[in-house]
């Protein structure tokens, strides 16, 4: 298949329409404006619809009718428009309606800036929105990555009835790289016998009700006892994480996203002064490769651990909980829009190893 | 009489990096003015190159509070200025597609007095990028960037590249499409475009296979200055 030079924004949209979906509900904000721009575009082309909300809550909402009625349906916004749609993907999970939800994350918090940033992963991984629920959270590093993973994502979606977020940063939506895109003229179909869709009064099809409020604490404990039983399948089944190097490794870095494409120079450097490095990259952030990070880190080689993110160490919470106290963990990393440089993290680890 | 060159295309097409090394060159002749017309897209814009083309005496007119964290997305004042008698040369780099083309079409009263010698409105084609790969699709927005900006296109600039992984294979199939694309429109072939190296690739194999010259035009080396700030830090992982 033929390569072609694509933003990370307009290879998220089209690998979405590749994968079935026909339906995206959005509303503008930088930097992710490429998505629905695309989509206005594209989606007409394919017998799909393309609406621009009055807001984002709008914008989720519609979501939400689209997914009741089996639709494969796509929203996108950045950090503060994420914000906006929390009530909406918090009554998603209740409904156990599949979308995806495409967060193109800039610096924060309030309006922040529209470079790229890390900052949202509490909000995506520990549930934005109230009450108990996990989204499906994956991570992508690179824009063919990316491409690879919206197939993947609407499967999911439809196969647990749970929202995904992609959580990727500003630098995927703006860069361009080449990509191979799928060719997909006949996306799977998944059956969706609970959708709310063809209800003829008098016939044989049950009435399908989405809903989200359980009055009683009973009905209230059904649902979660099947959320509860959903997220133990998806956490034994679903977790997608990349190991680099790790083996008899030295010292090993923890990141995601881009920022564990840093991390690879970090580790190409350090190997340059005759150490060895790894790198455990998170691909899915919920379900969290928690195994897969301590049994990198409880190697006998492994000195120490060290997190980086552009964030204020938000990961690093969950890294620590998975080294578990077995080794020295370190976090490197600043909230807003700083992408360390290689260079850097190579003299960290260096004098981690000194100290 | 000043030479006015203007740079249209699809959005990634390659404008800015063409624009850039257009005004570089010019600036080494006499005194040349750079206007940036993109009021479309907040990144990767001539402007956040201003330092370099300050260095190489380049006039730059960027659009109102352009990089300074608030984008109100409006042309500048001074883009008249362009207009005024003089010498030299003025390039605009337009803002991609026909949405960018737009912001141009209020000048059509200062280009309409220009000589036609000395209007060039180019069309920057890279078939590589997506809905502007094929001739329709590189027709249709040929003829809806016209229509927004009030010009009509001299000439088509075959800029066929993937980034950083470009070779002369690209070019060559950027020549079908500029080829097939004059061919259909009449307009005639300005030029290609390509790193030295990978000019001199093509220049091999458009010897070789005896490719038509009226479709390669200009040989125009380019270095590339619109380079990409990811790319430090993304060395790794592609």
């Amino acid at each position: 298949m033929a390569l072609k030079l694509m933003k990370g924004c307009e290879a998220i949209a089209e690998a979405a329409i590749q994968a079935g979906c026909r339906y995206f509900f959005g509303y503008p904000i930088t930097p992710q404006n490429d998505i629905p721009e695309y989509m206005s575009l594209r989606l007409p082309q394919v017998g799909g619809c393309f609406l621009q909300a009055e807001s984002e809550l709008a914008a989720i909402n519609m979501v939400y009718g689209a997914s009741g009625a089996g639709a494969r349906v796509m929203t996108s916004s950045s950090s503060p428009g994420i914000s906006l749609k929390q009530e909406g993907i918090s009554t998603i999970a209740a409904a156990e309606l599949p979308c995806v939800i495409v967060n193109m994350m800039r610096g924060g918090p309030g309006l922040g800036n529209i470079q790229a940033s890390q900052g949202d992963y509490f909000q995506a991984v520990k549930g934005g929105g109230h009450g108990d629920y996990h989204p499906i959270v994956i991570a992508p590093s690179s824009i063919q990555e990316t491409v690879n993973m919206m197939g993947k994502a609407f499967d999911l979606a439809d196969d647990y009835r749970i929202p995904v977020i992609i959580l990727a940063d500003g630098l995927i939506g703006q860069m361009m790289e080449p990509v191979e895109m799928p060719n997909n003229p006949d996306p799977v179909k998944k059956d969706k016998p609970w959708a709310a869709t063809g209800y003829v009064p008098g016939g044989k099809k049950q009435r399908a009700i989405i809903n989200s409020l359980y009055i009683e604490t009973e009905d209230l404990d059904v649902l979660h006892t099947r959320l509860s039983a959903t997220y133990d399948r998806i956490q034994a089944n679903e977790i997608m994480v990349e190991t680099y190097n790790t083996e008899g490794a030295e010292f090993i870095l923890c990141a995601y996203g881009t920022v564990a494409r840093v991390c690879k120079a970090a580790v190409r450097i350090c190997a340059e002064q005759g150490v060895k490095v790894g790198l455990v990259r998170p691909i899915t952030l919920w379900p969290f490769p928690t195994e897969a990070v301590h049994n990198a880190v409880a190697q006998e080689s492994v000195k120490g651990v060290l997190t980086v993110e552009v964030s204020d160490g938000q990961m690093y919470e969950d890294i620590r909980l998975a080294v578990n106290g077995c080794k020295p963990t370190e976090f490197m990393g600043k909230a807003g829009s700083a992408i360390p440089a290689a260079e850097d993290i190579a003299e960290r680890i260096m004098n981690m190893r000194r100290a | 009489m000043k030479d006015y060159w203007v740079l249209v295309g699809s959005f990634g097409g390659g404008k800015s990096e063409l624009s850039l090394n257009m005004a570089v060159r010019a600036a080494q002749k006499g005194p040349c003015m750079l206007v940036d017309m993109d009021v479309i897209n907040p990144y990767f814009r001539t402007s956040e190159r201003h330092e370099l083309l300050e260095k190489a005496g380049v006039e730059l007119v960027s659009p109102p509070y352009a990089l300074q964290k608030i984008e109100i997305m409006s042309v500048s004042a001074r883009v008249y200025a362009a207009f005024t008698p003089g010498e030299g040369t003025v390039i605009f780099d337009v803002g991609g597609d026909h949405v960018g083309a737009i912001a141009l079409g209020q000048y059509k009263p200062n280009f309409q007095n220009i000589p036609p010698e000395n209007l060039h409105v180019l069309y920057v084609v890279n078939p590589m990028r997506p809905l502007a790969s094929d001739l329709p699709s590189a027709r249709t927005m040929l003829e809806k960037i016209q229509g927004a900006c009030r010009l009509r296109v001299t000439g088509i600039v075959n800029n066929g590249n993937l980034a950083g992984m470009t070779t002369a294979e690209h070019l060559v199939t950027g020549y079908e499409l500029v080829r097939d694309l004059s061919r259909e429109t009449g307009i005639p072939v300005w030029g290609t475009c390509g790193t030295e190296g990978t000019l001199k690739e093509f220049e091999a194999y458009a010897k070789a296979n005896g490719l038509d010259e009226a479709y390669i035009g200009k040989r125009y080396p380019i270095e590339v200055m619109m380079h990409r700030s990811w790319d430090k830090y993304l060395s790794e992982g592609l």
